[in-house]
């Protein structure tokens, strides 16, 4: 009876994120003059549907099938996870008055699915992570009040980037290795990845150095020491983070100069850098073996990407329903592989709508940044949005060997302090950006009209 | 600003063309790649047998059950095989690991068709849902008969539809229980026989004589006047530094192809060699199929060769009487002599039909598949002569069936650790071919042994087609 239950659980889930993804079309649809439905109602459905979700699955994840009870524990972890999400929905709606709500609701939904799997991989580690998000929304309440107190802090071009390579080098010289990669420092019981933080820095940095014309002198210097950066992390064995440090600088160079030539220049010398790496590197030319043909070697190197294929594969469209797959036969299941693990018990369609919620988020992204009129904050949020989004392709794609498998966590899902608490940091910025811009355009629109009646009455 | 909201644009054009090469991809993996990466036997999904599905039945063309599971009092299921031994080598074993049919269709078996519908039957029930079942090309009447045949000497028989290459019957000996194959697990894998190890497609052979029909066709396509080629045969005759006998030294005179190879006369098809030369002789033996990938469901072993234009002249001579390096699995030594029936066409062998639902459905079918044209329709028809001439009054008179033209190539295939291979590959009714085979029994105490099995097979196969 409770077979045929999870089994119809499949088909909710993928309604649900159906529906989630459909009013989002609506609100936009707003946006761009036509009309499908209220806007508000739109996002306040999108908002029910979280919480829908959230009690489903947890519904499910709390039943015990031998004694017919509910364990107690994971109704109490539910239930505050529901209170988070319902404080988290009003607070920031509070605090960031005007910030895009599609981006909110994403972000929800995709932290909801992070606790849900995570629930269902290993309770411990969803506990951890309610921890790490409610410590990143407090974050990100500070985040508008902290950035207010100082006015103009593009002005720090030159501490952005020194922290940021001393952190990577305090890493090079006093990391220790999880995972393959030698990029955690450990300072107690606390590790933690400075790769992460250096992300914030780094888009800081670019914003700063492209905010004024881009001359030959500063492009050189910033190449180079983005250069430096990238070259840091494939030393750490860091692949992952190593290319989307490059993308970023790659699209903030396009997004700031808007020249094709450097573009073309700087996929060349990457190509070039890959192949260097290649030869020089036993660890790159095992990960893109392990891509090529992972079937030749599934004792050893194509092991997680052939269990991943296995978990994406065998229960297809809908997948086995929550609890009745095999997700912890995934090695590295709660952060590298996480989107086989949701694949697997909530079907290849919701996880195909989990991508779709991330072309939505990166769409609203690239929206603040073209409704931006300062071009240091526009180049903030797409130095942002783009680090987001490459960084969920990477991740994706490496899971469903699309690319080959480099070992970076998965925006808002991942399992990880460090990386949830960046995700949400950077989602707050993102939104400050969007805020900023709206009061700014506001502020802009009152004065013109102001100037306007002020010129008729002069004549 | 303009250029940079231009850019900025682009770049989301950029990354949602990732999205969406994700999303495709993604799409291909689930309907695409869906089975044949999760059949993969590394899939312990698959492997573990799931709670409260009943494994789908195995069925023989006329749906005699070869495997089904029976639940038990603890609501667990047991794989129970009806013909037992007489089969094991098709259905394989479910419970240490799995293999043959077993293995081949494990995700059939398991995949309930319409399971939501099939749980809410099973409320009312109380009956579990069931896995899809797979129905056989084999029919176990000619399976039996094959199996009594070869009896308890160790080699394989192969029997094949020419026209489709659907499999008929597959027998291959030594064998096992698969009822008791965990129980008997150390016996089965310390027996130095590899009664685990199915002959019919993983054995590898010299193929013998039977190899001659490939030294024909090569003749034909790369000699132009082989019609008029004859040797006088005086049972011995010395190539390079190879001393090539006939059998017994016998002295077969002066004789054509068709001569020879109704003697099967070593010597002729020797001196043939040489006029064809090493590098189309291994030109013929690629155009015949030995190392094409002929995708067969159950795992099999791919045939060896060992010869190109640089191969030395006894390489040669001895590669195209049948000795030499080359090694042939009895199933491709089948698929052979059915394109030479078959008009030179090469099907691709398969073994399961199709998928049958639960309530009686017919589900994915397997369509019959050329593979190549191994010759022109003309060559076979002069091959084809030749073949009848073989029984008719050469070395394979053994097979012959009252009231029916049989052709066929006999084989003895030399064996440096023991007593010759008997080989017979053959087909009838050669007027319009029904049923082809191939025959090996190792280590044969008498000459030719395996041509009076195959000749039975033959009619009882036949009869059976018939009825």
């Amino acid at each position: 009876m409770f077979d045929l239950v999870i089994m119809l659980s499949r088909y909710l889930f993928v309604i649900y994120i159906g529906l989630f993804l459909w009013e989002a079309i609506v609100y936009i649809a707003y946006e761009q003059g036509g009309y499908l439905g209220s806007p508000y109602r739109a996002v306040s459905i999108q908002r029910r549907l979280v919480v829908l979700m959230h009690l489903t699955a947890f519904l499910i994840l709390s039943y015990n099938t031998d004694t017919h009870l509910f364990h107690w524990q994971a109704l109490a972890f539910g239930a505050a996870a529901l209170v988070f999400i319902l404080v988290a929905i009003q607070l920031l709606d509070r605090f960031y008055y005007e910030g895009c709500p599609l981006i909110w609701t994403g972000m929800l939904f995709l932290m909801d699915v992070s606790l849900i799997i995570l629930h269902r991989v290993d309770a411990a580690l969803a506990y951890k992570q309610l921890v790490w998000m409610a410590l990143g929304l407090a974050g990100m309440l500070l985040l508008p009040s902290v950035l207010r107190l100082i006015p103009r802090f593009e002005i720090f071009e030159w501490a952005y980037i020194i922290v940021c390579y001393g952190l990577l080098l305090l890493t090079q010289i006093f990391g220790v290795e999880h995972g393959g990669s030698q990029n955690w420092l450990q300072i107690g019981s606390i590790s933690f990845q400075p790769s992460e933080i250096a992300k914030f820095l780094f888009v800081f940095y670019l914003a700063s150095v492209f905010r004024k014309r881009v001359e030959l002198r500063e492009f050189l210097i910033t190449s180079i020491l983005s250069a430096g950066v990238v070259a840091l992390l494939v030393l750490q064995k860091d692949l992952g983070s190593a290319l989307i440090f490059f993308m970023t600088y790659m699209a903030m160079l396009y997004i700031a100069t808007s020249n094709e030539i450097l573009v073309l220049l700087g996929m060349g010398a990457a190509s070039l850098a890959s192949v260097v790496a290649y030869k020089l590197f036993s660890h790159v030319r095992v990960r893109v073996a392990a891509w090529r043909d992972p079937w030749a070697d599934i004792d050893s190197g194509g092991y997680q990407i052939v269990t991943s294929l296995f978990a994406i594969t065998t229960y297809g469209l809908f997948g086995s329903g929550l609890t009745k797959g095999m997700p912890v036969s995934i090695p590295v299941v709660e952060s590298d592989c996480i989107f086989a693990a949701i694949c697997e018990e909530m079907g290849v369609l919701f996880g195909a709508g989990i991508i779709c919620i991330f072309i939505m988020i990166l769409y609203r992204g690239i929206r603040i940044t073209l409704d931006c009129t300062r071009r240091y904050y526009s180049l903030l949020a797409v130095g942002i949005i783009v680090m987001l989004s490459f960084q969920a392709f990477l991740i994706i794609g490496g899971v469903i060997k699309l690319i080959p498998l480099t070992g970076v966590t998965l925006p808002l899902i991942s399992y990880g302090g460090s990386s949830v608490l960046v995700s949400l940091m950077m989602m707050g910025i993102l939104q400050w950006v969007c805020v900023y811009c709206e009061q700014h355009n506001q502020a802009a629109e009152e004065q013109r009209l102001q100037y306007l009646e002020g010129g008729y009455g002069d004549e | 600003m303009n250029n940079m909201k231009k850019s900025a644009r682009r770049v989301f054009w950029l990354l949602a063309l990732c999205f969406f090469l994700l999303l495709g991809y993604l799409g291909k993996l689930a309907l695409v790649d869906r089975e044949t990466i999760s059949a993969n036997s590394y899939n312990i999904r698959m492997r573990t047998d799931m709670e409260g599905i009943q494994r789908g039945d195995i069925l023989d063309r006329d749906g005699e059950v070869l495997a089904t599971s029976i639940q038990q009092e603890d609501g667990s299921y047991l794989r129970q095989y009806e013909r037992a031994r007489m089969a094991a080598h098709i259905t394989g074993y479910s419970s240490v690991g799995k293999t043959g049919v077993e293995a081949a269709a494990n995700f059939e078996l398991m995949t309930p068709y319409r399971e939501l519908l099939q749980r809410i039957e099973g409320l009312l029930s109380g009956t579990d849902p069931k896995g899809n079942d797979v129905v056989l090309t084999i029919d176990m009447d000619i399976q039996s008969i094959a199996g009594d045949l070869l009896g308890s000497a160790k080699g394989a028989i192969v029997v094949m539809e020419p026209s489709t290459g659907r499999v008929l019957a597959m027998q291959a000996y030594p064998d096992f229980d698969p009822n008791t194959v965990s129980a008997d697990w150390d016996y089965l894998i310390a027996d130095e026989d590899s009664p685990l190890v199915n002959r019919a497609t993983q054995g590898l052979y010299p193929p013998g004589s039977t190899f001659k029909t490939i030294t024909a066709l090569a003749a034909m396509e790369y000699y132009p006047d082989w019609q008029n080629f004859t040797y006088t045969c005086t049972g011995e005759e010395t190539f390079e530094n190879k001393v090539i006998h006939c059998y017994n030294n016998k002295a077969h005179g002066t004789v054509d192809m068709a001569g020879a190879l109704a003697a099967s006369c070593n010597c002729y098809f020797a001196a043939l060699a040489e006029e064809i030369g090493a590098e189309n002789l291994s030109k013929e033996m690629k155009a015949c199929g030995i190392t094409a990938d002929y995708g067969f469901d159950l795992a099999y072993s791919s045939s060896i060769m060992h010869l190109d234009k640089d191969s030395t002249e006894s390489e040669l001579v001895e590669t195209a009487i049948g000795q030499g390096k080359t090694s042939v699995s009895p199933l491709y030594m089948a698929m052979l002599i059915s394109a030479i029936a078959n008009d030179g066409v090469m099907m691709e062998p398969y073994i399961i039909d199709h998928v049958q639902y639960y309530n009686g459905e017919t589900g994915k079918t397997t369509v019959p598949n050329k593979l190549m044209d191994i010759c022109t329709a003309e060559e076979a028809a002069v091959l084809q002569e030749m073949l009848i001439g073989v029984v008719e009054n050469g070395t394979g008179t053994a097979a012959q069936i009252s009231g029916v033209t049989v052709a066929g190539k006999t084989g003895t295939a030399e064996n440096a650790t023991g007593k010759d291979h008997s080989w017979f590959i053959g087909y009838a009714p050669a007027e319009d071919p029904q049923v082809s085979i191939a025959v090996i029994i190792e280590n044969s105490e008498a000459y030719g042994s395996a041509t009076p099995v195959a000749g039975k097979v033959l009619k009882a196969a036949l009869e059976n087609m018939a009825e």
